[in-house]
């Protein structure tokens, strides 16, 4: 089932790249197919972080899986990277800085969701859990490729454990539900701020521009 | 966490509890908060408890009495949440609410090809805890002390696990697990066995089916024996079930020894049959003992010949004309093979095969 679901999406993603002649300005044009890919790649996880998030909501019980849950955010709860920003400030990124601040905030993401692995009871969530991880995984992966190809270096990652320094674990299992809950939506709202990002990286860097470059000069 | 970050504290936080006891927990807001007792109330798992069972223990303290608890609704325990009077969410406490596991029964174990072990159990009669509950499967030599537990779970379904090495052959194993969950812990009986008592080995490989002559009755299987027989000296016995297309019933051939070819005789002519093949590993070291069947083989089709010479009113109506056909048919084949190239494939084998499926889409088509 779901194996079939990455199967025939990825390969539809890889389909849609325009055909164009293999040349020597490689850079920009892998930067362009790069960019359509990581777009689709956070489409992907968004439908996937669906089934995820209802599924692990279920399992913390209500009111975790009601619609209209809205616990407060505690202090604790801002080591999770924020997607919501200033919108005049988003505008005002730089190609760098945009695709720093996702890599940066999937990177940790990441990180927060293997504990979570580790911990959770039913093996179904185990499974699924595991499943978004490499997917995740692979959007990181992504992000990374488009900054190399376009010269932008990779910001410092979080180191190898999996709980970043100055992030104490939850002090008992209801603050812990919470923090889980929390993790969730800010995964939800990073994936739908990421698609919108991609799309204004892909307005920037299209294979069009690089056609007519070449024709410039004559080829 | 210092305590101004939260806005009250719960007691108990997270406590566990045997069904149908009885529990009272308070909620008392921080001094930071301006909330006084009457402005509080409690839900548990989003549903709001009546006012009838709070108390107020203090200036900012609500407590509130639960009697009777049900299993937890989820295993991640029910949510137990001290609320302001706006809804806002002040606190929680997670409550685990079951019973301690019952002891793990029906412990059966196999190896193949005496490499591995893989066993699997059952949870106890009552099976529901409503906590989460943990297997560890753990195995030792007899008379030889160290235990050892199991790694791989769920090799062969939710209770099982697997062993996949450093097992001693002529040595009795003691075997048991234990289940543990918040409330207890319970263990099997231990099982004793013998690596070379469970021994199982893979299906046979390569089975075919094929037609005898023109023998209307009857087919005949050939199969491989399996791999693992020529490294380790046992012999193999085998057993065939097989069944008419369109019935769920099994025959199953018991005699079939250790050749690796049968004669299925007695069948119905123009049917189409599925096949399987088994093999049991036996007499292990000369032991004289069976060991452990294993699966059966992927099912194999074929079907058995249609006679030309039809009696009685079976057929549809124009039988004596199909006879006739079917004879100038085989004699244009014939002529066919002689002097085209590249139609090896047609035959009347083809048309028999044609008319098995004319006769199944005929009867599917009588069945709508």
């Amino acid at each position: 089932g779901d194996s079939w679901g990455i199967f025939t999406f990825l390969c539809a993603a890889l389909c849609n790249l325009p055909a164009l002649p293999a040349l020597n300005c490689s850079e920009e044009l892998g930067a362009g197919q790069s960019i359509q890919q990581t777009y689709d790649l956070t489409r992907y996880l968004e439908h996937q972080l669906r089934t995820l998030a209802g599924t692990y909501l279920n399992y913390l019980g209500p009111p975790f899986n009601e619609p209209d849950f809205n616990p407060p955010r505690l202090a604790r709860a801002e080591r999770v990277p924020s997607a919501t920003v200033d919108l005049d400030l988003w505008r005002g990124l730089t190609d760098n800085a945009r695709l720093a601040a996702n890599y940066r905030a999937y990177s940790r993401l990441l990180c927060y969701l293997r504990v979570l692995d580790g911990q959770v009871g039913t093996a179904e969530l185990r499974h699924r859990l595991a499943h978004f991880c490499a997917s995740l995984q692979g959007l990181v992966l992504s992000i990374g490729g488009v900054m190399s190809s376009l010269g932008y270096p990779l910001p410092a990652g979080p180191a190898g454990p999996p709980a970043p320094p100055g992030a104490p674990a939850a002090p008992n299992d209801f603050l812990k539900k919470m923090d889980d809950f929390w993790l969730l939506k800010e995964l939800q709202t990073w994936l739908w701020r990421s698609a919108k990002d991609f799309n204004r990286l892909k307005k920037k860097v299209p294979p069009a521009v690089v056609t007519l470059r070449l024709e410039a000069r004559g080829f | 966490v210092s305590p101004a970050a939260d806005p009250a504290v719960i007691s108990p936080q997270d406590p566990t509890l045997l069904i149908g006891s009885s529990l009272v927990a308070t909620c008392t807001v921080s001094p930071d908060f301006p909330l006084k007792a009457e402005d509080l109330y409690w839900t548990l798992n989003g549903r709001r408890l009546p006012a009838a069972s709070y108390t107020a223990l203090g200036p900012s303290t609500l407590s509130v009495a639960l009697a009777r608890l049900n299993g937890s609704r989820q295993q991640s325990g029910d949510n137990l949440v001290c609320h302001s009077r706006d809804g806002g969410i002040l606190a929680g406490s997670c409550l685990y609410v079951g019973l301690p596991p019952e002891k793990p029964v029906n412990i059966t174990c196999w190896s193949k090809n005496m490499k591995d072990l893989t066993c699997k159990w059952a949870p106890g009669t009552e099976g529901e805890t409503f906590l989460h509950t943990n297997y560890t499967l753990k195995y030792k030599r007899r008379w030889y002390g160290q235990d050892n537990t199991c790694q791989e779970y769920h090799t062969a379904g939710t209770y099982s696990c697997h062993i996949p090495k450093d097992l001693a052959l002529f040595t009795p194993y003691e075997i048991w697990v234990e289940a543990s969950n918040r409330l207890g812990v319970a263990v099997s009986d231990v099982v004793m066995l013998d690596i070379l008592d469970v021994v199982t080995t893979d299906p046979p490989s390569d089975v075919h089916v094929s037609r005898v002559g023109d023998l209307e009755d009857q087919l005949s299987v050939r199969w491989s024996s399996p791999p693992a027989l020529k490294d380790f000296l046992f012999q193999a016995k085998y057993q065939i079930q097989y069944r008419v297309e369109d019935s769920s019933e099994w025959k199953v051939v018991d005699d079939v020894g250790n050749q690796t070819s049968c004669r299925l005789a007695g069948l119905r002519p123009g049917t189409v049959y599925f096949v399987q093949v088994r093999c049991n590993p036996f007499s292990i070291y000369g032991s004289k003992k069976a060991g452990i069947w294993s699966d059966w083989s992927n099912p194999t089709a074929a079907s058995t010949p249609r006679s030309e010479r039809v009696a009685g009113g079976c057929d549809p109506k124009g039988g004596e004309q199909n006879t006739t056909l079917r004879r100038e048919l085989k004699q244009f084949f014939g002529w066919v093979k002689k002097h085209a190239y590249g139609c090896s494939n047609l035959g009347i084998k083809l048309y028999d095969q044609w008319r098995v499926w004319l006769q199944k889409s005929h009867k599917t088509r009588n069945q709508v």
